[in-house]
């Protein structure tokens, strides 16, 4: 930090300016006093002249070589002539260093008698050597005062001009360095500067302070309005009930909320940026979502899908999924995706449709499934073999060990039956005791090894716990082929149906028998053969 | 007895004053034998003034002066040169100074002057225009 970084800087200049004017004004000092004692040094030979003048008059008049010598020794033992010599036409005088030369000051000498009779000539050469040091004399004092002058000047000029502008300037400039914009502090005007351009620079400074405060404060109140608002939108969205994701084309993520992280942990899936586009990821069937947003995309509607989430857990999650296509300010296209979790309404409508559907004793179709079942095979001209099945003596075993042991023996019969059958084969409890199995596509051969394989499982021993006693059970079948022997539903029924009846007829003669095909009964000869 | 003296002293400056108002011209007298016959001023001036001690035809010359502040010769000089005698007087005396030695002659009065001139072939002096014999030969004539 140079805080007086102005006042050397203002020295440096007024220093410099002082020694250069003063080198300078030196200087010419130097050549007008030069010049000026060199005008004084000829006027002063010019007196010389005049007061030897007499005696040099009479030397040349007279060709006095002695008198001449006398005047000659005379003018050079003064500082101001180095040589001198006096000429006249019958004799030359000289000084000992006397040269021939230009720089001469010549004066005639004449006769004392006649003054207009020139008698010869004073030669005289002026000691410039001592006029220059006479100079240098003059102008080293004048170069010592000018240079006194110089550092009083300056000094005085830094002093004032530190006193007058630097510190009131630097004052106002510390000041606003130490002021934080937007709060009340101002500076404080230097003193005796009410009026001046510094007063006028603090006024300025102070009067864009307070527009800065002012500024300021709007911004402040503009900024605390738009905490609340987005404090309001976070609510809103962090506490939406549904997680709702905003995505960019290629899938990642710009933000989500709390409900989404919630559902991505419950799914047990780890969080991550990118979930493919429209988070495909996260469901099973991604082609239906990709179908669903096309169609509804090109519309200009949100596509709207209720899809199933893949989830590591028994529990199926499902999810409503609303996928808008959003245009940002800078014309950036993203996708909002709302995923409402209808796991619950999906769980209490399959719930609704096991109960209108399944059986609640034994988990299996019942009649009225059974028949829509068959009735849908019938659309699609699928064969099949429909197997009729009656249990034996059940109704002894309600009656002797009550209603739990009986129920109790469905449930057994019922995974029995399911052991031994195709994952494509239908079994529905037709009512009571009596259970219906459809074979699809089915030979005969092969419902005959089915039922031996279903009756075999059926003869198993079942132990009724709370009973401590061990049943058998045992069934009768009746089976009716489709298309081959009836095209007509309620007639193929009643042909198996009467296939089981004449089953259980002949069950008191045949005690091994238990299954007859509907297609035999028609032959009196095959009726009620075991097979 | 002492008023004599006074007065007559008084008489005597009174008539040499009324002679020098008189101006009568000075003749520049050589002897009659002397070749010289005429002289410039400068000429007259060199030899009175010792630059030269001899005639323009290198002949000797012997310069006669009266002796003291004589009146005539008071008048030459001032005539000459421009000068009053003491200024002449100071300037040989300076000239004495430098080992100089004047070459003239000095004669008590006009009447010596003459006679030494008469006598002496190389000798020329300055009378006054009234004295001048047929023994002397005029050379320059001042104050005309």
């Amino acid at each position: 930090m140079n805080k007086s970084g102005l006042v050397i800087r203002l020295a440096v200049v007024i220093a410099f300016t002082a020694v250069i004017v003063g080198l300078i004004t030196t200087q010419i000092f130097y050549r007008f006093t030069f010049l000026n004692e060199q005008l004084l040094g000829e006027q002063s030979i010019k007196q010389l002249f005049n007061t030897v003048s007499p005696t040099a008059s009479i030397a040349s008049y007279l060709g006095d070589e002695e008198l001449a010598q006398e005047v000659i020794n005379g003018l050079i033992s003064n500082d101001l002539i180095t040589a001198a010599a006096m000429k006249t036409d019958m004799l030359m005088v000289k000084s000992a260093n006397y040269q021939e030369s230009a720089a001469m000051l010549e004066f005639v000498l004449f006769s004392p008698f006649q003054k207009e009779r020139s008698v010869g000539v004073l030669l005289v050469k002026p000691n410039d050597k001592h006029l220059a040091d006479k100079a240098s004399n003059i102008s080293a004092t004048n170069t010592a005062v000018v240079a006194i002058e110089a550092l009083i000047i300056t000094a005085i000029s830094i002093f004032v001009t530190y006193y007058v502008i630097t510190r009131p300037i630097l004052s106002i400039g510390k000041a606003l360095h130490a002021i934080r914009p937007g709060t009340l502090e101002r500076i404080d005007k230097p003193s005796s500067h009410e009026n001046s351009e510094i007063g006028q620079l603090a006024d300025d400074v102070n009067d864009l302070l307070t527009k800065a405060e002012q500024q300021m404060l709007r911004e402040k109140s503009l900024r605390s309005e738009v905490q609340v608002l987005e404090s309001r939108f976070r609510m809103l969205f962090e506490n939406a009930t549904s997680a709702i994701v905003l995505v960019e084309p290629q899938g990642d993520i710009l933000l989500y909320n709390k409900t989404f992280e919630q559902l991505i942990e419950k799914l047990k899936l780890p969080l991550k940026k990118n979930y493919g586009n429209y988070l495909q990821e996260l469901f099973i069937l991604k082609k239906e979502l990709h179908e669903q947003i096309q169609t509804s995309f090109a519309n200009d509607e949100s596509a709207v899908a209720e899809l199933e989430l893949i989830s590591h857990q028994e529990e199926k999650m499902w999810v409503q999924v609303v996928v808008t296509q959003l245009i940002t300010d800078d014309f950036q296209e993203n996708y909002q995706i709302t995923l409402h979790d209808i796991s619950k309404r999906k769980q209490q409508i399959s719930l609704l449709d096991q109960k209108a559907n399944y059986d609640s004793l034994t988990n299996l179709l019942n009649r009225q499934a059974a028949e829509q079942h068959l009735k849908q095979l019938t659309v699609t001209g699928v064969a099949f073999a429909l197997i009729m099945m009656d249990l034996n003596d059940f109704k002894p075993i309600n009656d002797v060990f009550g209603h739990d042991a009986g129920d109790e023996v469905l449930i057994h019969v019922a995974s029995q039956l399911m052991k031994s059958l195709r994952k494509a084969d239908v079994l529905a409890r037709w009512g009571g005791d009596e259970f219906v199995i459809v074979l699809p596509n089915a030979t005969k051969k092969e419902v005959t090894n089915v039922c031996e394989k279903l009756a075999a499982q059926l003869s198993k021993p079942l132990h009724l716990s709370q009973h401590n006693k061990t049943v058998f059970v045992t069934a009768s079948m009746g089976v009716s082929f489709y298309p081959d022997e009836q095209l007509q539903l309620l007639e193929l029924i009643r042909a198996a149906d009467k296939a089981m009846y004449q089953v259980k007829k002949d069950k008191s003669t045949n005690k091994a028998l238990y299954l007859a095909f509907s297609s035999d009964l028609a032959k009196p000869d095959n009726a009620g053969k075991a097979v | 007895m002492s008023k004599f003296p006074h007065a007559l002293a008084m008489l005597i400056l009174t008539l040499l004053s009324a002679s020098v108002l008189a101006q009568e011209p000075l003749a520049v007298v050589v002897n009659k034998a002397n070749p010289v016959s005429k002289l410039s001023r400068s000429e007259l001036i060199d030899l009175f003034m010792g630059k030269y001690v001899a005639f323009p035809d290198d002949s000797k010359a012997i310069p006669v002066e009266l002796k003291g502040e004589h009146k005539i010769k008071v008048d030459f000089y001032q005539n000459l040169v421009g000068m009053p005698l003491s200024r002449v007087n100071a300037y040989w005396s300076r000239l004495r100074f430098t080992g100089r030695k004047r070459a003239a002659v000095f004669q008590p009065n006009e009447n010596d002057l003459i006679a030494f001139i008469i006598a002496n072939k190389q000798a020329i002096g300055y009378v006054p225009q009234s004295l001048i014999t047929t023994d002397l030969k005029v050379v320059y004539i001042l104050n005309e």
